[in-house]
């Protein structure tokens, strides 16, 4: 490829100006004229039936403006895939925390004392949180008619996974648990609700799916999808956890009972008791080897707790169950997978969905099999890796494979066999892979892909419409840098409007790792078509033929006679004057050559590329505590071409951060069917001591279907992270992490059992 | 509830305001003064994207009545920098150190103390001033970075490699 | 989280706030830094019709050394005191501890009186103070009393101090002899976490400097009010140094059977009295071996 300008290159984030300066207007900071403070009222029992709602003391108070319930809702069941949601619980509530009423009045102040007069009389029932004891005869039924707790099924096969097992030279079998966290995003989910007078409801709101959302919520509303807009303002992270939720829906139904605009603000405890956090997982796993080295068969079954209703936990478990065998070359591989409703938070995505819980078991099971045969490690996952331009079990066509060199990068930049055979007691080094998609074809329904509008007004000045979502990671400077290279001008003539569903393209949305690729190439297809019209124009003016015409640095010139240069400003200005005031407007879109997996075999090509990664932690175990320190940390990562490499850096780092709180301190903890550490005094996420200094490398073998090479980092940069750090805890220790996270009573009581660690 | 008055010096503003006594200084700031860029992260202190300096101390400010400051003299990250950005500010955007940024005005804050009262925090002692702010996004390496390339000595970038 | 409506009354001196408080009836609170308080308001936990605030008071804030006594008022900040050098030089074991509070944040607005009299059982300024045998000065309306810190607590957020007194000072004798403390806090993350269990460990010699003359060890967090071990200390006092450490374990031992944590979401009772048996050893290892440097020294 000719040498880029723009893409490659460290830009600052450009909305970071005014992030630092406190400029940035998040979605708790909007306001509107006569705005109201909207609340919800939770349940405070796991599972308890609705006897009745008094909710007419609430509405008398003076500065309430509209008290609601079920009843003032069109009664719709709805979901963003399995329709078990309703926007409040009609007859009986499924969680601690379900929604039950909500007002909206003239302050937060009043709003709370509207709540507090609301009486609701409940009958306690039975409730189950386990999803194990969920699927057992008796179990107490979270839905009437979903029996057994079953909320889906999966299951999927390949090969002839008995006979390989039979031929294994060594198989390990063991079962792990991955538990419940919390995403933690530092703005809690909020909403602003507006109706105007013919009834159209637009929402402010961080959400990862404008459209998506936008669709299921039309449907609860009992709307038609034009009548709801959304617009996505600047928002404080997401990590997964912003996506449908019910307190969008709440919003506007109070803005359509008041009358009035209403921004609704989850408390942080609210967010921590109705979010939407990770799908906690059973695993049972059964691995076999060749006495080389090479994997032959793999049999897992995963059960996860979907909570009280359905977000995407089934879609979730079924990742679990399926998505890593695309990791190594794997010929056998079976999987069952049941998401099983249970009286707790509805459970949903989580960087990693489904993929990281997975890897962390697959990556633990690898390194038992390398003790066994005595392989090393590192060797025994670029003996198995997936390369360039093969095809995996389940049909996926694998591009781009950095996988072997990013083991290769991340061993000799963590000095990997110095250290792995060291033995000093209780310091420890461990390695894990990953791998992962860039866009999931299934999941998105009726296409994937991505596609743009670049604007370009007679001043020269860009706009790049999207209908993806920037959450905090760059993905509006990654469009605008792709936007920029394509275009020839420079970075500071870009900008990136927000998303608004009334005039951006319908994006899917930022999920799946798939923002770069698919909204990229988006971007991309429309800044190409801008670039077109304009070429000709310029062509016109520089007396030769499109082809032969060129823009760097925002200057057009001929390739043939390059002294003649005229700015892009002025080709801008001279195409609207051409066009007697419309601006240049590209369209495109982008078309990925994924297919749906088949029903049965589920065998398909889902994601255009595929990214992979390699991690390494060094740990130190207190021998006397328990307590694991992680002191060193490397990380490799094939991201196709890293359009910003500083932005691309920060997501690794941020990824491993929330991995190493995940295995080392982060857990939603229940009593009596209630979440008791609903808080940050008792859910403990790291601080910036717990976090080492983490060496980034990016390895980009250039992938052929992404912009400018590019695939995506938002989840491989956590999924290696969790048995990274557990492979290192094991190799200090001798004790084998089968839980999440890493408890440290438990470790040394482990410790203790063992006597004094010896490494092999 | 009797309303009190009480007066504030906010980025050398004065004000003078008549409240009653069970308002936080966050929501104070927020909403009387409109200066929307300290944020609420959790309420409870346990955050940091509270954090203002009161009399050059960081503090959080969802934890402190508003009256507590009467009298006193208030930074928020409107007022870091005043007429230009300032070189923190611009180490921060440089640096990669923001991504959501959610975090990042108490996150300044916290530095800005930090950086009048020690002018060349060794790493050590920049995570002490900002073990109190949590950050979900960066992994907090960019962040120490940025806060150290302030100091008299700037350190060698790490990191990234190709 | 809204704080439920109270009068606010800012108290122009001492008397003023006594007699304020004395008005106010029992549901009145006192204000010092707040990051107590208000948080207790805002959990619905503390609800006072009354709230006086102890700002406008001058000369509550000093640390000072007077014949042989160290003096804290009562609302000097946990931050202020974390670097302070006459605490550093004689009783550097508080500084340690009231380092550990919170974050930065807390601890510049925090007050080591208000820590004090919020009275959490794991409150990380109270076992450094039992260990250095401190006391504390209330300030009531009949003049002020002085009690020993071994008084001070009487259960979970229970403190001696009547309603219509205010805590107004803290005095530590200082070391005549060679000393050395640690505190060491139990916590789940490497910064900013409520202390799970919490060991403060404070040696002196004899005038020699060869013996123990008194070893005081105090714990938090694993009873209902943070706790002397009186039963652990005998194992070392007397001994000469070298000795010393040969007792260390069995000293660990009775401070751990000694505690009485209870299982929480945080860590269970067992761990938290593992805890407190290793903590011991590892602060009376560091203090011995600074006691046996200092030796060598002079």
């Amino acid at each position: 490829m000719s040498q880029l300008d723009i893409v490659g290159k460290s830009f600052p984030q450009i909305a970071a100006r005014e992030k630092a300066t406190g400029e940035t207007k998040f979605v708790t900071d909007l306001v509107l004229p006569r705005m109201l403070c909207g609340q919800v009222l939770r349940s405070p029992y796991p599972h308890a039936k609705i006897i009745s709602i008094d909710t007419a003391k609430a509405a008398a108070l003076p500065g309430v403006k509209a008290v609601v319930t079920f009843q003032d809702t069109p009664k719709i069941k709805f979901g963003p895939r399995s329709e078990d949601w309703t926007i409040f619980a009609s007859d009986k509530t499924r969680f601690h925390g379900d929604e039950v009423a909500a007002v909206a009045a003239v302050d937060a102040d009043i709003a709370e004392q509207a709540l507090e007069l609301i009486r609701v009389e409940y009958k306690e029932l039975p409730y189950i949180i386990s999803p194990l004891d969920a699927m057992k005869q008796g179990a107490p039924l979270v839905h009437e008619d979903k029996p057994g707790n079953i909320g889906a099924e999966f299951k999927v096969e390949a090969g002839d996974v008995d006979r390989a097992m039979d031929d294994s030279y060594v198989v390990y079998e063991d079962h792990f648990y991955t538990n419940q966290v919390y995403q933690a995003y530092m703005e809690p989910m909020s909403a602003l609700a507006d109706v105007d007078l013919s009834g159209r409801v637009s929402i402010w709101t961080g959400t990862q799916i404008p459209n998506m959302m936008r669709m299921t919520y039309a449907k609860a509303l009992g709307m038609s999808p034009d009548s709801l807009r959304i617009v996505v303002p600047e928002y404080g992270g997401a990590f997964g956890g912003k996506m449908e939720n019910n307190i969008h829906l709440i919003a506007a139904v109070l803005a359509q009972k008041s009358g009035r605009p209403v921004k609704l603000v989850n408390t942080r405890h609210d967010d921590f008791l109705a979010g939407n956090p990770r799908v906690p997982m059973h695993f049972d796993i059964k691995i076999g080897a060749t006495q080389d080295g090479i994997l032959t068969a793999k049999d897992v079954k995963v059960v996860g707790a979907a909570g009280a209703r359905l977000v995407y936990s089934q879609v979730i478990v079924a990742t679990a169950c399926y998505r890593v065998d695309s990791l190594y070359r794997l010929k056998n591989v079976r999987a069952k997978g049941y998401t099983v409703y249970t009286n707790s938070v509805p459970t949903a995505c989580f960087r990693g969905f489904g993929n990281s819980q997975s890897t962390f078991v697959l990556e633990s099971a690898l390194d038992e099999l390398a003790i066994q045969l005595k392989i090393d490690p590192a060797e025994l996952r670029i003996k198995n890796g997936m390369g360039s331009n093969e095809t995996s079990v389940h049909g996926w066509k694998i591009g781009s494979s950095g996988l072997r060199e990013c083991v290769t990068k991340a061993s000799k930049a963590a000095n990997w066999s110095q250290k792995k055979n060291n033995k000093t007691p209780f310091k420890g080094i461990g390695l894990a892979c990953c791998n992962h998609v860039s866009g999931n074809r299934p999941f998105a329904r009726e296409f994937d892909g991505g596609s743009g509008i670049v604007r370009v007004g007679k001043d020269g000045r860009i706009t790049v419409f999207h209908g993806e979502s920037d959450m905090g990671q760059g993905q509006n400077t990654t469009f605008a840098q792709i936007v920029a290279e394509r275009l020839g001008v420079t970075m500071d003539m870009v900008n990136v409007a927000q998303v608004d569903t009334d005039i951006s393209p319908f994006g899917l949305g930022s999920f799946a790792t798939r923002g770069t690729l698919m909204g990229g190439n988006g971007v991309l297809a429309a800044a190409k078509d801008a670039y077109d019209q304009m070429a000709d124009i310029a062509a016109d003016m520089l007396n030769t033929k499109a082809a032969d015409v060129a823009c760097r640095k925002a200057m057009f010139f001929s390739k043939s006679s390059s002294e003649t240069k005229i700015s892009f400003q002025d080709i801008a200005s001279e195409a609207t004057i051409r066009h007697h005031g419309a601006p240049i407007v590209g369209t495109g879109f982008y078309k990925p050559p994924t297919e749906l997996p088949d029903p049965d075999t589920k065998k398909g090509n889902i994601s255009p590329a595929y990214p992979f990664g390699c991690q390494i932690a060094e740990v130190e175990v207190d021998p006397d505590t328990g307590q694991v320190s992680v002191t060193n940390f490397v990380a490799a990562h094939d991201v196709g071409r890293a359009i910003n490499p500083m932005a691309t850096v920060g997501q690794i780092q941020g990824g491993i951060a929330q991995g190493l709180g995940w295995t080392l301190m982060e857990n939603m903890a229940y009593e009596d069917g209630k979440m008791i550490n609903a808080d940050f005094v008792d859910y403990i996420v790291p601080s910036c001591f717990d976090i080492p200094d983490i060496k980034a490398i990016l390895v980009e073998p250039i992938e052929p279907n992404g912009p400018y090479g590019a695939k995506g980092i938002g989840e491989p940069a956590l999924n290696p992270t969790m048995a990274a750090i557990t492979n290192a805890i094991y190799d200090a220790t001798g004790v084998r992490i089968k839980e999440l996270p890493v408890n440290p009573q438990k470790l040394l009581a482990q410790i203790q059992k063992l006597g004094k660690h010896v490494k092999e | 509830m009797k309303h009190v008055r009480i007066h504030l010096v906010v980025n050398g503003e004065d004000y003078s305001l008549f409240i009653t006594p069970n308002r936080v200084l966050l929501d104070v700031l927020r909403e009387d003064l409109e200066l929307t860029g300290t944020k609420e992260g959790c309420g409870l202190g346990k955050c940091g994207a509270c954090t203002v300096l009161l009399d050059g101390r960081p503090v959080h400010a969802c934890l402190t009545l508003a009256l507590q400051a009467d009298g006193c003299q208030i930074t928020t990250i409107e007022g870091i920098g005043e007429k230009e950005v300032h070189p923190l500010q611009e180490a921060f955007i440089d640096k990669g150190a923001i991504q959501c940024g959610f975090c990042t005005p108490g996150m300044i804050n916290t530095a800005k103390a930090l950086l009048d009262a020690n002018a060349n925090p060794s790493e050590d002692e920049i995570k002490q001033a900002i073990a109190g702010n949590l950050c979900r996004c960066t992994g907090y390496n960019k962040i120490v970075d940025a806060i150290h390339s302030c100091g008299c000595q700037s350190e060698k970038e790490k990191g990234e490699v190709r | 989280m809204r704080i439920r409506p109270f009068d606010f009354k800012a108290a122009v001196s001492l008397q003023d706030a006594l007699i304020q408080l004395d008005q106010s009836g029992p549901d009145a609170k006192v204000l010092a830094g707040g990051t107590d308080l208000v948080l207790n308001m805002k959990k619905k936990k503390i609800l006072p019709s009354t709230v006086i605030s102890l700002h406008s008071i001058k000369n509550l804030e000093y640390v000072e050394e007077k014949n042989g006594m160290i003096h804290i008022g009562a609302m000097a900040k946990h931050a202020d005191l974390a670097i302070n050098p006459i605490l550093e030089k004689e009783v550097s074991i508080l500084c340690q501890a009231v380092g550990l509070i919170g974050s930065w944040q807390v601890r510049n607005i925090g007050t080591i009186g208000g820590n004090l009299c919020n009275a959490s059982p794991a409150a990380d300024s109270a076992p450094p103070l039992l260990a250095l045998d401190a006391s504390v000065v209330i300030a009531t309306l009949k003049g002020d009393k002085i009690i020993p810190i071994t008084s001070f607590f009487c259960g979970p957020a229970q403190t001696i101090i009547k309603s219509n007194e205010i805590l107004k000072e803290i005095l530590i004798k200082k070391p005549v002899n060679p000393s050395a403390g640690c505190y060491l806090k139990l916590r789940r993350r490497k910064a900013v976490d409520i202390s799970l269990a919490g060991v403060a460990f404070q040696a002196e010699t004899d005038p020699t400097g060869k013996r123990i003359g008194q070893v005081k060890i105090a714990l938090g967090g694993v009873a209902p009010t943070p706790i002397r071990v009186p039963d652990a200390e005998t194992c070392l006092t007397g001994l000469c140094i070298d000795d010393a450490f040969e007792k260390i374990a069995l000293c660990a031992q009775k401070a751990a059977r000694a505690s009485k944590p209870i299982d929480d979401v945080r860590a269970t009772a067992d761990y938290k009295s593992t805890i407190v048996n290793v903590f011991v050893q590892r602060c009376a290892q560091h203090v011995l071996t600074t006691l046996k440097n200092q030796r060598g020294k002079s």
